[in-house]
């Protein structure tokens, strides 16, 4: 947990993207596409909020960059689509999402749809350290 | 054919459009709302801005981006209704491209009427790749949007 309690503030605007009160828990673990019920206009409201209750900035294709890393466009993803290479760097890094939730071909646009409450939250922990 | 909007300019290159749109009293679609007092409804206020906010943001990423992409409005944010809108109107809407990301471009949006402003909203527009069955609405969409640009110049 980072100093201003991230982890809280990103639970607290998930439940004001969902419309859900104060009371209703939101954990770590949760996925947001498959726990939460969120859809694309979910996440797209819910990263507008993050940016603007921080102050920072989650440009589209973030989850990709980050789990690529340092690995060559090409050995990352073909057409679109993970590599096992690029599979296996994305399980990395979104490490609390159950494993058997990851097809065996990942299209790189879906990727935010594997990403828990915790993972969306170490995002704005990265991002909040990188601007500091 | 129910068309509202007047007239429309776009300057991609500086984010910016301004539109005027004029509505009748007599419309039958405003006699229920409401009787003896036609009051423009909120939604056909955000359409109406979404009808200048949606070709601004086609225009921005394919001068931008360089990508043909059809514009779908996908959420309103922060919407204020400042003012009613009784009827007849004429109303000037102004979008300005606040963010602009491949897949959808946010637009904070005014409309205004005899100088006052009556709604301000954040609309994102989903930026959509066409397929061949919205040829026609792209094209009747286009023609439209041809005529409201003439009345502009």
């Amino acid at each position: 947990m980072s100093a201003r309690d991230t982890s809280a503030e990103v639970a607290m605007l998930v439940r004001q993207t969902l419309a859900l009160p104060e009371s209703e828990p939101i954990l770590p673990e949760q996925l947001f596409f498959y726990d939460l019920g969120f859809t694309s206009m979910d996440l797209l409201d819910l990263l507008f909020r993050i940016e603007q209750h921080f102050q920072i900035e989650i440009p589209e294709g973030t989850i990709y960059h980050l789990a690529r890393g340092d690995l060559a466009e090409a050995e990352f993803a073909e057409d679109a689509v993970l590599t096992e290479a690029g599979r296996q760097r994305l399980m990395a890094l979104l490490y609390d999402t159950p494993p058997e939730l990851f097809p065996a071909r990942v299209h790189a646009t879906t990727l935010p749809r594997f990403c828990t409450v915790g993972a969306i939250t170490r995002l704005v922990d990265h991002k909040l350290a990188c601007s500091s | 054919m129910f068309e509202l909007m007047r007239s429309i300019s776009i300057d991609a290159g500086d984010g910016r459009a301004a539109g005027v749109a004029f509505v009748p009293a007599e419309h039958p679609l405003f006699a229920d709302h409401f009787p003896g007092r036609p009051l423009l409804p909120g939604s056909l206020i955000l359409e109406l801005a979404a009808q200048v906010a949606g070709p601004l943001a086609e225009e921005f990423v394919k001068t931008q981006l360089d990508l043909e992409r059809w514009a779908i409005l996908g959420m309103v944010r922060d919407a204020r209704f400042l003012q009613p809108v009784f009827l007849p109107a004429s109303l000037e809407i102004t979008a300005v491209i606040s963010r602009s990301q491949s897949s959808n471009v946010s637009t904070n949006v005014t409309v205004a009427m005899d100088g006052e402003r009556v709604m301000q909203a954040e609309l994102v527009m989903m930026m959509l790749e066409s397929s061949d069955e919205w040829t026609a609405a792209i094209e009747a969409r286009n023609e439209r949007l041809a005529r409201w640009k003439e009345a502009s110049s």
